[in-house]
């Protein structure tokens, strides 16, 4: 909690990275939190293209604190047979409210019919998908403007905003043509100026704190929103207010 | 306790920001008072600047334009970029003739395929070790054994590894093993709990706050140090202590 408002960090990992220092110890990510306010963090695993394996280490790992941890359902269409099965699993056994996807792990860009059954499960029910985005072919957040307007009931997440300036200009444009695109915020770039161009270009209430936690700790990345030259009501909005709209909780 | 607000509660001595325009991309202000604007907005007294056309193109032509950062109060003290060319020593050498440099920065030199070993370096790090002289080294582009192994070539020789990654997690504690007088900036550093970490196993001394402004935003990282479970002892030292005694001369 952070002066009264819910603090939810919109993206984070289970799994363990050990050749880049992840290690999705409850201690560690729990400490981190508690440092900086942060109430909830949403995690979901990406290292299994089955989703089954990945969704159940993020069960397994959310119940062992699961008034910190919301889990996100993970499929890849590199199995596609499984994609809708294990989303219907996630959602509606493990409780999941939102789904995260993850291109580069795959062999097709984000816009191609590999993809479009996913959107179309969270479009019937009304979720939030979160796309890692980024300047490759693959994750291009150009691909959220022909997506989004087909599937209006659901909403879309641009991971890193882009990451860089080229595609952080595309994602701020699809977020500016289409009311259910959204940007999320975590970054290893941490450019001077980028919350504050999110904010002023696509609007605050368009904007999602994240961290990628443990794979780097919260605490810089929510530093960057703190310290960024934006409005209190922005900084509410930016870490948890969205969010909490977003995932109906 | 986290606020919306954040400014430093200690004093703080910036180890790494740059001023300047690169080629490829204009500073986010023009002049110093743009720079300093920014250190008072996170709390910051003082930086340890560099010009980006040091860093880019030219030390010696980018040295000489760091001289209108400067100003006369302190707040913005230079640290020059080197070569290990003639002419960049001369200017160097020159400048240190005028008691003006307690500190240098190594010019990446690994993008020009010249690798960091004795026999590219030795005028160079011979000197700065009979200056006592500290270096800056960038970690993102650098041969981690010919890091280690060429420092070790030098043990008076203090260096300050600067932007490690999480890409370098698997580097960093045998390279502070294995360099007693390396101390790491952590302008990037940021896998989970590590700055912790690293202080339970090295020491809060062997830590050096650094932005590295304008290439990264000035108030994450200092944000992050002030949220995590160091004294304020060790808070003070990360971020001024440390960088006020390498400057002046000191070892660990």
């Amino acid at each position: 909690m952070i002066d009264g408002t819910q603090v939810i960090d919109y993206h984070g990992h289970v799994g363990r990275w050990d050749p880049l220092g992840m290690n999705d110890d409850p201690k560690l990510m729990l400490h981190a939190m508690d440092s900086a306010g942060i109430d909830k963090s949403c995690v979901f695993g990406i290292f299994h293209p089955d989703g089954t394996t990945s969704n159940d280490q993020a069960a397994h790992f959310i119940a062992q604190h699961p008034d910190r941890f919301i889990g996100f359902a993970y499929v890849s269409p590199m199995m596609p047979e499984r994609m809708i099965p294990e989303l219907t699993r996630a959602i509606d056994e493990l409780k999941f409210p939102a789904i995260k996807l993850y291109p580069p792990y795959t062999l097709w860009p984000f816009n191609q019919p590999q993809w479009y059954p996913i959107y179309e499960f969270a479009n019937e029910r009304g979720l939030a998908v979160l796309f890692h985005t980024d300047g490759g072919e693959l994750s291009r957040p150009r691909y959220l403007s022909e997506i989004a307007p087909q599937y209006p009931n659901a909403k879309f997440v641009a991971g890193h905003a882009g990451n860089v300036i080229e595609p952080r200009t595309e994602a701020i444009a699809a977020a500016q043509a289409h009311p259910n695109v959204y940007l999320e915020t975590c970054s290893t770039y941490r450019t001077p100026g980028v919350i504050e161009q999110l904010v002023n270009e696509a609007g605050a209430d368009r904007v999602l704190f994240g961290s990628d936690t443990p794979l780097m700790d919260p605490r810089p990345q929510i530093g960057k929103i703190i310290t960024a030259d934006i409005s209190d009501e922005a900084k509410r909005l930016i870490l948890g207010g969205n969010a909490r709209r977003l995932l109906g909780i | 306790m986290t606020s919306l607000r954040f400014k430093s509660r200690v004093p703080v001595f910036d180890a790494n920001v740059r001023v300047g325009d690169l080629l490829d991309e204009p500073a986010p202000y023009r002049d110093r008072d743009g720079v300093l604007a920014e250190m008072d907005r996170h709390g910051v007294e003082r930086s340890l600047i560099y010009h980006a056309h040091a860093e880019s193109v030219s030390p010696i032509e980018g040295n000489n334009y760091l001289e209108a950062w400067l100003g006369d109060d302190g707040r913005t003290q230079p640290q020059w970029v080197v070569l290990p060319t003639k002419d960049s020593l001369g200017q160097i050498q020159s400048l240190h003739a005028e008691g003006r440099v307690n500190c240098v920065r190594l010019f990446d030199t690994g993008q020009r395929d010249l690798p960091f070993r004795p026999w590219a370096y030795d005028t160079l790090l011979s000197w700065l070790s009979e200056a006592r002289i500290p270096v800056w080294i960038l970690l993102p582009e650098a041969d981690a054994d010919a890091l280690v192994t060429t420092l070790q070539a030098y043990p008076s020789l203090v260096s300050v590894l600067v932007g490690a990654h999480y890409v370098h997690a698997l580097w960093l504690r045998p390279m502070l093993t294995a360099l007693p007088n390396a101390y790491l900036e952590l302008s990037r550093y940021e896998p989970i709990c590590e700055i912790e970490s690293l202080r339970d196993q090295f020491g809060a001394e062997r830590l050096v706050y650094g932005s590295w402004y304008s290439r990264l935003a000035m108030g994450p990282m200092l944000f992050y140090l002030h949220h995590t479970n160091l004294t304020d002892a060790e808070l003070t030292a990360i971020c001024a202590g440390n960088l006020e005694r390498i400057l002046g001369g000191g070892t660990q």
